[in-house]
C-alpha cells in the first residue's frame, strides 16, 4: 500500500499444506535492496527459489551498473523471469514495492505468468486476495504518514486474514521511507 | 392388569420411494414424525446427489470432541464454519442441546445436523410423553443412527455424538450419515479431530475434577484449532451431569493462545537514542 512518500508492505505469516498448518513464522516478505522489497504468494518452495534467483540477477546488475535496480526495471525483470516458464510456471503471484526516483513510491503485482498490473493506491495478492481488495479499498486514504499506514495495513491484513482458513497466524508489515525501514510482527488470532 | 408399553415413537417408518402425479418421485411417509421428502427426477441419481455434494462444499471442517470421566461427560466444540476456503461465520452453535439431559454435536453439514437433531429431539420428547419416563441415550442414539442409515448414500453429511446422562450413567455415542453407531468413552470428530486426539488423550485420566476435565476439553479444541485450518472461532465446553448438561465456558480462542502463549518481550538488544544535541 502507497502512502505519503512511503509504502507497506505486509504478508501473513503461515506455512501450511491444505488444512494442516506446519509453521508461523514463514517469511514470505523479502528484501533485494533497501529501497526494494517484493513478497511472494503461492507455493512455498516456488517462492523461496524465486526469490533466490531474483536475488542473484539483482546482484550481477548491481555488479555491472554500480547501483541498484529502480522498482520499475525490477518489475519488468519479474515479469520476464515468470514468463519464461510459460508453460511449466512458478506457482507464486509477487507484489513489488519500492521507492523509485524521488523517492516516489512504487507498486505493482503480477500473475503467475508476469502479467504486470501497475497501482496507485494498493496492490493485493494470496488466497485471501478477495477479502484484502474489499478491506484496502474501505480503509484506504491517500497520503498517509507511516504510523497511520502502518495501522491501516495490519487492520486491512488481520480482517482479511480472518475470513480466511488458509492464511493468517500473525502478520509481518514492514514500512519503508527514504530514511528508513519498520520491521513489525503484528499479532494476530491463531487459529 | 400389565401395561402395554407403547412403542409406536420409537418405530421410525421409513419414507419409500413412490411415484407421484404430479411431481414425479418423492419419498411418502405414513407417518407425521417422518418427514416427506421430494427426490428429483434424474436419469443419474447418484451422480446428481454426488454433484450436489460437491456444490454444497461440506468439509467437515470442525473439531468436537466428547469424552467420559467419574463425573460425568464433558462435551466440547469450536465454532467456525467454512466454506471451501472461505470462512462463512466464526460463531456457529456446534453443540446442539436436544434436552436437557442430552447434547448433541455438529461436525459435516450445518443445515443436516441441526435438522436431524431437532427432529431426533421431538422424538425424544413424543417418547416421554408415551412411556412415562426418559428414552435412554442409547435409545436415542438408535433413532438418529436408524434415521441416517435410511439416508445413506444420498449426500446427508453428518458425523455427531450424542452424549448424555441417563439411568445407566453417562452415555456417549458417534453416530454418522454413512449408519455407524459406535459406543465409547472419547471420541473426537472433524478435521482438527487428529490433533485434539493427540492432546486428549495425552492428558486423559477417568478420575479429574470437572475443571481439570474442562480445561483437557479447552487445551484439545485449542490445539486443534491452531494446526487445523479450518477450525477455529470460540471453544464452548459442556459438562452433562446427574442434573442435565450445564455450559461451563466458551472461550474466544484467538485470546486462547496469548493465555497460554504470552508475548515475551525480546532483550531490547541496541536502542536508539536521540543524539545530544550540540551547540553551535
Amino acid at each position: 500500500m502507497v502512502g505519503k512518500n512511503c509504502f507497506a508492505i505486509a504478508s501473513d505469516r503461515r506455512l501450511g499444506v491444505q488444512l494442516q498448518t506446519i509453521a508461523t513464522d514463514f517469511q514470505r516478505v523479502f528484501k533485494i535492496h533497501d529501497k526494494l522489497y517484493i513478497g511472494l504468494s503461492g507455493l512455498a518452495t516456488d517462492a523461496q527459489t524465486l526469490y533466490q534467483r531474483l536475488v542473484f540477477r539483482h546482484k550481477l546488475y548491481q555488479l555491472r551498473e554500480e547501483r541498484d535496480m529502480k522498482p520499475e526495471t525490477f518489475a519488468s525483470l519479474v515479469s520476464a523471469i515468470l514468463y519464461e516458464r510459460r508453460f511449466g510456471p512458478y506457482f507464486c503471484q509477487p507484489v513489488i514495492a519500492g521507492l523509485g526516483e524521488n523517492d516516489e513510491p512504487f507498486i505493482c503485482t503480477m500473475d503467475c505468468i508476469g502479467a504486470k498490473e501497475l497501482a496507485k493506491d494498493f496492490v493485493v495478492s494470496g488466497t485471501s486476495s478477495e477479502s484484502l481488495y474489499g478491506a484496502c479499498e474501505s480503509m484506504y486514504k491517500p497520503n498517509m504518514e507511516p504510523e497511520e499506514l502502518f495501522e491501516t495495513v495490519s487492520q486491512a491484513l488481520m480482517a482479511s486474514v480472518d475470513r480466511d482458513c488458509l492464511a493468517g497466524w500473525g502478520g509481518h508489515v514492514f514500512i519503508v521511507t527514504p530514511t528508513e525501514v519498520q520491521e513489525r510482527v503484528v499479532k494476530g488470532r491463531m487459529d | 392388569m400389565a401395561m402395554k408399553v407403547d412403542m409406536s415413537a420409537l418405530e421410525t417408518n421409513f419414507s419409500i420411494p413412490c411415484l407421484d402425479d404430479g411431481d414425479g418421485m418423492h419419498l411418502s411417509a405414513d407417518s407425521p414424525d417422518v418427514p416427506s421428502m421430494v427426490l428429483p427426477t434424474c436419469a443419474d441419481f447418484d451422480g446428481f446427489q454426488a454433484a450436489t455434494k460437491d456444490m454444497v462444499k461440506n468439509k467437515r471442517g470442525t473439531t468436537t470432541l466428547a469424552f467420559i470421566f467419574d463425573k460425568g461427560v464433558i462435551v466440547a466444540a469450536d465454532s467456525r464454519a467454512s466454506m471451501g476456503g472461505y470462512i462463512s461465520s466464526q460463531t456457529v452453535r456446534k453443540i446442539i442441546e436436544i434436552n436437557p439431559y442430552m447434547l448433541g454435536t455438529m461436525a459435516g453439514g450445518a443445515a443436516d445436523c441441526q435438522f436431524w437433531h431437532r427432529n431426533l429431539g421431538n422424538k425424544c420428547r413424543l417418547h416421554e410423553l408415551s412411556n412415562k419416563r426418559r428414552i435412554s441415550i442409547a435409545g436415542a442414539s438408535k433413532l438418529l443412527a436408524n434415521i441416517l442409515y435410511s439416508y445413506r448414500g444420498m449426500g446427508l453429511s453428518i458425523g455427531t455424538m450424542i452424549a448424555g446422562f441417563d439411568e445407566k450413567g453417562p452415555g456417549l455415542y458417534y453416530v454418522d450419515s454413512e449408519g455407524a453407531r459406535l459406543v465409547g468413552n472419547r471420541f473426537s470428530v472433524g478435521s482438527g479431530s487428529l490433533y485434539a486426539y493427540g492432546i486428549l488423550d495425552e492428558g486423559y485420566r477417568f478420575n479429574m475434577s470437572v475443571e481439570e476435565a474442562a480445561e483437557l476439553a479447552r487445551r484439545a479444541i485449542y490445539g486443534a484449532t491452531f494446526r487445523d485450518a479450518a477450525s477455529g472461532g470460540c471453544v464452548s465446553v459442556y459438562h452433562v451431569g446427574p442434573d442435565g448438561w450445564k455450559k461451563l465456558s466458551g472461550d474466544d480462542v484467538g485470546e486462547l493462545h496469548y493465555h497460554y502463549y504470552p508475548v515475551q518481550k525480546t532483550p531490547v538488544e541496541q536502542e536508539m537514542t536521540d543524539a545530544p544535541s550540540t551547540s553551535a
